[in-house]
């Protein structure tokens, strides 16, 4: 059991949540990685032997994640009744999808049948979507329900995918073309617009101070090695100079480092609870009311930080 | 319809955590684990200081983000607005801790005991395996208000079908009763004071009432 | 809990009580699951009789843990290592309980074989009980063993005298028999709060009645230097300077009188039930009539001096008059006369003594703004709204609904005898003493009837209510103490009413005196006693300068426990006796009609606390061991005789109409000793007309009669005997000081003349904080390096539950800020360098306490408080806890004692943050 070591005078302040711990965070890490490195198979029209080797790196990620969050789980011997609320629960969405992942990815890993690649891929995104939604449908921790959270995990799932395909590529001396090239730095350039806009509007609307300066202070690191130093390295192969397998490696790894680095952060360090508030502190008897307070988020007017 | 609700007095709370033990007593949790608890908030800069205490727990939202997020439909709202969960289907995902913003959930792993690895009598007697590894939060002292449904008792009014924590309460801060009975004492009580329900603009129409100060 | 459920085969919710604080006794019920006690629960079959509605505090819901503490002794147990210390292992070893009490009743024997009193006069046997007369509610028919045995010293004290509202006791009792002293919550509409932390330590009863206040819309102002719960709920906090609150009073009351003159105060009240009228001499003696000796008061309808009670009489509250002729009776009885003299009344008097405490003076000492003290002042007046009445019963009362109560620290050492004073001056100015919704005493202990201190009020001397000091004569004067803590030789006030008045008395002087004397003592050397009996007491944590403490104790020849688990005092103790605690035993006690704090009810009766649950282990009823001592002891005869007087149940066992004595023969278990006392109570409260038998009381729990609200308020008893409280002017007190010094003078002793200036008929400020400074800078210490006070408070879970071992109290406790922290103020905390939970140390001059830091707004920058009193270092779980206990470093010094023997919880210290985290 995990003994709460928290003081009184943090109890009601924002905490970090403390349930899921490293094996939830991995499921996030490589499922969304792996989902989003089939949707990257099934677009870039690889050769039989890449293909293959890229969705069963694929197939592992996510059955990695999914393995991590079953050693983390309560009560594993009942996992199966994680399929009992499609109806509005993403987790058992990400369940059934993780069935329909496997099963076309199983067969496109066995056959490199094209529609079966494809069909694995759109799954793989599918899978990478309701992960999102996993995330945004928790109220509890502000910095995932907030609705712009959605658009970067799945910008972050499919850079990774993509950076994995630029490693595969490279190692398998695949051909890696202009527009593969310039496909990448797309997306990069997409998850660092998204990254920007997802934290601007978590500053604007509102979250934990705690949650804010933590993501304040991956916001270098993530952009440098995440977004700047990848595109360079893309544009200048894509300029033609020498070396093209160690860089698109580079490129990859730092597309995938920094995602997994950034959902970690989200899911572990960043994920401040919402915390309690008091818009109204009591009257007591002839007294006055004091001040709003809402511990560990930024004084708006008349609201006390506590 | 009935929606059981709890109307919370802030102005009479003075954070003695009675209903903090009542509620541990009641329901069994091991060391750590409160269901309930009373906050100790401090606001403002000396000399012009105020503290409040704040009793939390589940809010038995209407719209529970808890029982939508839940993968195995362990988290359900009833009809008479109580949030429950059924320990054999829920399987310890946790999703239901995030999802709530109220800090109200917590899942226990391995048992724990007040003095060591050995149970007293008191703690041997109620020990209940359906308790480890899924979430748990307060109930609304469930099996009393089932009880109510049997005998036609009034939760709120008799105390054997009233939740621990409110029975509990010396300061007579807390009430809890049916909303949706204008004559219920919560009710009415709620119709001439001041009052808020935390975190609002989330959405989740908590059943819980924080009366703050008269109308 | 489905699983319980299943496995279940008898439920059951027992009826009894909890009494672990002086606020009680409260109701509950004990949840029994196939013999386990589960739960606690409120009884809500008493919710109409028990003003907090048949529920009990956070305390008692630790009692089922209390029951199956593994750590618990559950089996008598001896030393086996004749060392005793704090690093001696007592080496207990299991024994039999007929080992056990032929031990211990071997030791009494002995002692009954060479007289019950010593060669210094002193009693053989001593008995420490804990917190506040709590004990009684717990040890069954102990006390009529104590009352069989004779002289017993209750001297060594766990905390009372230093830890209670100490001053509020003996000064309260002295003028308004309030043993303790409350606002009259369901009338009150203004109190001022000094300190008084009603909303953690007045139980239920309090809870409820302040919420319910503030919910009606009274006005609470918290004057304290730490924002305690109590504060938090206040509609105003006002951060005093630590000690300072008698300017504070002071300022008030001059206010009252000077801005706002006897006009708008309450002249009928001050005239007909106060002193006020009373002529005083220009030497500050009452001038009285030559021939009756009555004290004067100035007839303005005849516009002569007249005797008091002078039927017809106006008396003249103000002004200054001359008298023709009159004496004076000063100490030993001496009389002066005098002719055509100048008498001004108490009041004038009081008038040009408060003049000098202006607000603004005030402001210098106490840190508030003249204009809040004004301010507060003026609101107190108006919410007197003199000339208001209530009917009650029939009867029209005065309505007047503020009231002024004290806390511990303001209560207790120097500077509690002006709180006293002045809150209670407060209280008459206005007509708000004993008056509906004013200040009310609520109980009685230093004098008798302990159960209806009305009975307490009889006609004395002078027009005031009869008083029982200790006498100051050349005659009658104790010279030769008959206690370790003297109390009879140094504590006029305090009286000789039996184990209340000893355990009231100077009580850290019984520690201190074991060590060193003053040098011009001049009375026998105390000695320590024979056998020592402990009971729900641990002074070794309670009381003061802990570590010495108990190296004190480590040294009394023979020590008999009653244990719950092992403590830091029963450490040293030679046998260990394990009683079944609250839930596994059986006692029944008074409840309701007027008792301690807020425990005035509108009904009174009896309750029970019964056997829930068997005994664990070999634990027993205190009652079967009692018994047992008293039959090992060959002590059956007068033991039997006590519990058939009542001494331990709650009335006599045989009286009019009825017979249910015990015949010692007998030997009447404890099941056949309750069985009698719940017949002659139900019969006694019943008047004849129900007979209720333990087993009726099993199922019920308690039995109640109505009581009239009437009996909340002394005034009207005060004004059917035609008597006057004895205030403003103390002459009485004046002189038993200067009787009292003249007998110590006499002996040579000097050592207690600085208490003796205490004795003023007009309490003067005497810079109170400056005596802490003193004190520091007289052990050769700088002030420099203890820049802050150190302040106490308690909290609800802990406050006199001896539970400091029950895990889930400390896990609740948690919640709140501060607990078993150092609270300092967070600005403060910055400047040194202090971060929220820091390991910090906290020094005085005499050693060094380890906690972390909590840090505040809500405390004011020159202050630090620590919680409750752990520090434990043998008391299982407890001495895990790594709290800090300002016990440790507060010292037990004469200097800080002030006259009625009691100090103060507050020390002078220095902070510094811990180089290395904890």
């Amino acid at each position: 059991m995990k003994k709460s070591v928290l003081r009184a005078s943090d109890l009601a302040f924002p905490k970090q949540q403390r349930n899921w711990d490293w094996r939830a965070a991995s499921n996030f890490i490589a499922g969304g990685a792996g989902g989003g490195l089939l949707l990257c198979v099934a677009l870039a029209g690889l050769d039989a032997f890449p293909a293959r080797v890229a969705i069963l790196l694929g197939l592992i990620l996510i059955g990695g994640g999914l393995t991590c969050v079953w050693f983390e789980i309560g009560r594993p011997w009942r996992a199966l009744n994680v399929y009992r609320h499609f109806a509005t629960s993403w987790m058992t969405r990400e369940a059934v999808v993780a069935l329909t992942v496997f099963a076309a990815g199983g067969l496109a890993l066995l056959t490199v049948q094209p529609l079966l690649v494809v069909l694995a891929g759109i799954f793989g995104l599918t899978f990478l979507y309701s992960q999102a939604r996993i995330l945004a449908a928790n109220k509890g921790i502000p910095a995932w329900r907030h609705p712009r959270s959605v658009s970067l995990m799945v910008a972050t799932g499919l850079t990774e995918g993509a950076g994995f395909l630029a490693c595969v590529a490279s190692l398998a001396s695949s051909a890696s073309g202009f527009w593969f090239m310039a496909g990448l730095i797309v997306l990069i350039l997409t998850r660092a617009f998204l990254w920007k806009a997802y934290l601007g509007a978590l500053v604007a609307d509102g979250a934990p101070e705690a949650a804010l300066t933590v993501l304040r202070g991956t916001d270098a690191r993530f952009v440098v090695f995440g977004h700047v130093l990848p595109a360079v390295a893309l544009a200048a192969l894509m300029a033609g100079i020498p070396g093209q397998a160690g860089l698109l490696l580079a490129a990859g790894i730092m597309m995938v480092a920094s995602g997994w680095f950034l959902k970690f952060t989200l899911v572990r360090r960043a994920a401040f609870t919402q915390g309690l508030a008091m818009p109204h502190m009591p009257v007591r008897g002839r007294g006055t009311a004091g001040p709003a307070v809402k511990p560990g988020w930024k004084a708006m007017s008349g609201v006390s930080s506590g | 319809m009935t929606r059981y609700v709890m109307s919370i007095d802030l102005r009479r709370c003075v954070g003695c955590q009675t209903c903090t033990a009542a509620c541990k007593g009641a329901n069994a949790t091991p060391p750590g684990i409160q269901w309930r608890r009373v906050l100790d908030i401090e606001s403002g800069e000396f000399p012009d200081v105020r503290r409040s205490f704040l009793p939390i727990a589940c809010m038995h939202c209407a719209n529970p983000p808890c029982e939508s997020v839940c993968p195995t439909r362990a988290t359900t709202k009833r009809a008479d607005g109580l949030v429950a969960i059924d320990y054999d289907l829920c399987i310890g995902c946790a999703n239901c801790v995030m999802a709530c913003p109220y800090d109200a959930r917590s899942i226990v792993h391995e048992p724990k005991y007040a003095y060591g690895d050995t149970p007293m009598a008191s703690e041997a007697k109620r020990f209940d395996p359906d308790r480890i590894g899924v979430s748990m939060k307060c109930t609304f002292c469930k099996d009393r208000i089932d009880l109510a449904a049997r005998t036609g008792q009034i939760p709120g009014v008799d105390h054997e079908v009233t939740p621990a924590c409110v029975n509990s309460c010396i300061s007579g801060a807390m009430q809890f009763g049916d909303i949706e009975d204008p004559d219920s004492s919560v009710s009415r009580l709620l119709g001439e004071t001041q009052h808020y329900r935390m975190h609002e603009e989330l959405g989740t129409e908590p059943g819980v009432y924080y009366i703050w100060d008269q109308s | 809990m489905s699983m319980e459920a299943a496995q279940s085969k008898s439920v059951k919710h027992v009826p009894t009580y909890c009494y672990n604080c002086v606020s009680g006794p409260d109701f509950m019920c004990v949840k029994v699951v196939d013999g386990v006690a589960t739960e606690i629960e409120p009884n809500f079959a008493a919710a109409e009789v028990h003003p907090a509605k048949g529920k009990v505090c956070v305390k008692a819901y630790g009692l089922v843990q209390k029951t199956y503490n593994p750590n618990r002794i559950l089996t008598p147990m001896k030393r086996t290592n004749p060392k005793k210390g704090r690093n001696e292992d007592p080496g207990f070893v299991p024994i039999s309980w007929d080992e056990a009490l032929d031990l211990v009743a071997q030791k009494l024997k002995a002692v009954r074989a060479k007289g019950l009193v010593d060669e210094a006069g002193l009693p053989r046997v001593a008995v420490s009980l804990g917190h506040g007369g709590t004990p009684s509610n717990y040890m069954g028919t102990f006390p009529a063993f104590l009352a069989a045995w004779g002289p017993v010293d209750f001297s060594f004290g766990s905390g009372q005298g230093v830890k209670c509202v100490h001053s509020e006791h003996l000064y309260g009792e002295f003028w308004h028999r309030g043993f303790t002293v409350a606002a009259d919550t369901p009338n009150c509409r203004y109190n001022i709060a000094v300190g008084a932390n009603v909303d953690v330590t007045g139980g239920p009863c309090a809870v409820i009645r302040h919420a319910d206040a503030r919910v009606r819309g009274y006005k609470r102002v918290q004057v304290e230097p730490s924002l305690t719960a109590t504060g938090a709920c206040s509609a105003e906090w006002v951060p005093i300077r630590p000690k300072t609150d008698p300017a504070f009073l002071f300022a008030l009351i001059h206010v009252l009188i000077h801005e706002n003159g006897l006009a708008k105060l309450d002249l009928p009240f001050l005239r007909d039930r106060t002193a006020s009228p009373y002529l005083v001499a220009p030497d500050g003696l009452y001038l009285r009539d030559a021939q009756s000796g009555k004290p004067l008061v100035w007839d303005e309808v005849t516009a002569t001096a007249v005797p008091h009670d002078t039927v017809g009489a106006r008396p003249a509250v103000a002004g200054s008059y001359r008298v023709a002729h009159a004496v004076v009776v000063d100490a030993d009885k001496e009389r002066r006369e005098y002719f055509d003299v100048e008498g001004k009344t108490a009041y004038e008097m009081l008038a040009r003594h408060i003049d000098k405490y202006t607000p603004e003076w005030a402001e210098t000492v106490c840190d508030v703004k003249a204009t809040t003290i004004r301010r507060i002042a003026n609101e107190y007046l108006e919410a007197a709204s003199i000339g208001e009445t209530i009917v009650i019963d029939g009867q029209t009362l005065p309505l007047r609904p503020v009231a002024v109560t004290l806390g511990k620290s303001v209560n207790n050492g120097w500077g509690a005898y002006e709180c006293c004073w002045a809150r209670t001056v407060l209280a008459a100015l206005v007509g708000a003493l004993e008056n509906p919704g004013g200040l009310v005493g609520t109980t009685v202990r230093l004098n008798k009837s302990r159960d209806n201190r009305h009975l307490s009020v009889k006609s004395g001397e002078d027009g005031f209510m009869v008083q029982y000091f200790n006498p100051t004569s050349k005659e009658e004067w104790q010279s030769s103490p008959s206690t370790r803590n003297l109390h009879q030789t140094l504590v006029p006030i305090v009286g000789h009413n039996g184990a209340w008045s000893q355990a009231l008395g100077p009580t850290q002087l019984a520690w201190m005196f074991q060590g060193e004397r003053p040098d011009d003592w001049s009375m026998p050397m105390p000695t320590l006693p024979d056998v020592w009996i402990v009971y729900r007491s641990n002074p070794s944590i309670s009381f003061w300068d802990t570590r010495h403490l108990a190296e004190v104790a480590a040294r009394f020849p023979f020590m008999a426990c009653v244990a719950y688990t092992v403590d830091e005092t029963n450490y040293m103790a030679d046998v260990l006796l394990p009683e079944a605690t609250d839930l596994e035993s059986t006692q029944m006690i008074r409840m309701g009609g007027t008792k301690y704090m807020e425990q005035f009810w509108d009904y009174k009766g009896v309750v029970l606390r019964q056997k829930a649950v068997e005994p664990q282990g070999e634990a027993r009823d205190f009652t079967w061991i009692t018994t047992e001592l008293a039959k090992r002891t060959g002590l059956l005869d007068p033991y039997f005789g006590a519990i058939n007087k009542g001494v331990s149940g709650v009335s006599p066992l045989k009286g009019e109409g009825y017979d249910f004595s015990l015949d010692p023969a007998s030997e009447a278990d404890p099941e056949q000793i309750w069985d009698a006392v719940c017949r002659a109570a139900s019969v006694t409260l019943s008047e004849g007309r129900e007979e209720h038998d333990l087993a009726w009381f099993r199922e019920h729990g308690f039995f109640a009669v109505p009581m009239s609200r009437l009996e909340w308020y002394l005034t009207p008893t005060m004004e059917k005997l035609g008597l006057r409280y004895e205030l403003p002017y103390q002459e009485r007190l004046l002189r038993a000081g200067r009787e009292l010094g003249r007998r110590l003078h006499e002996k040579k002793m000097n050592w207690w003349d600085e208490q003796l200036s205490e004795y003023t008929a007009l309490p003067e400020w005497h810079d109170v904080p400056g005596r802490w400074i003193r004190n520091l800078e007289k052990a050769g210490a700088k002030l420099e390096d203890f820049p802050f006070w150190l302040l106490t408070t308690k909290s609800m879970q802990y406050h006199a539950g001896g539970n400091a071992a029950i895990e889930v109290m400390h896990e609740v406790a948690q919640n709140l800020r501060g607990h078993a922290g150092v609270i300092m103020n967070a600005k403060t905390a910055a400047g040194l360098g202090i971060a929220e939970g820091d390991r910090v140390e906290v020094r005085s001059h005499i050693g060094a306490t380890y906690g972390k830091a909590s840090l505040m707004q809500g405390i004011r920058p020159d202050t630090l408080v620590i919680i409750g009193q752990f520090d434990h270092w043998a008391t299982p779980f407890a001495k895990g806890m790594n709290a800090p206990s300002l016990n440790t470093i507060a010292p037990m010094s004469l200097d800080l004692t002030d006259a009625t023997g009691s100090g103060a919880d507050i020390v002078r210290v220095g902070v510094r943050r811990m180089e290395v985290p904890a």
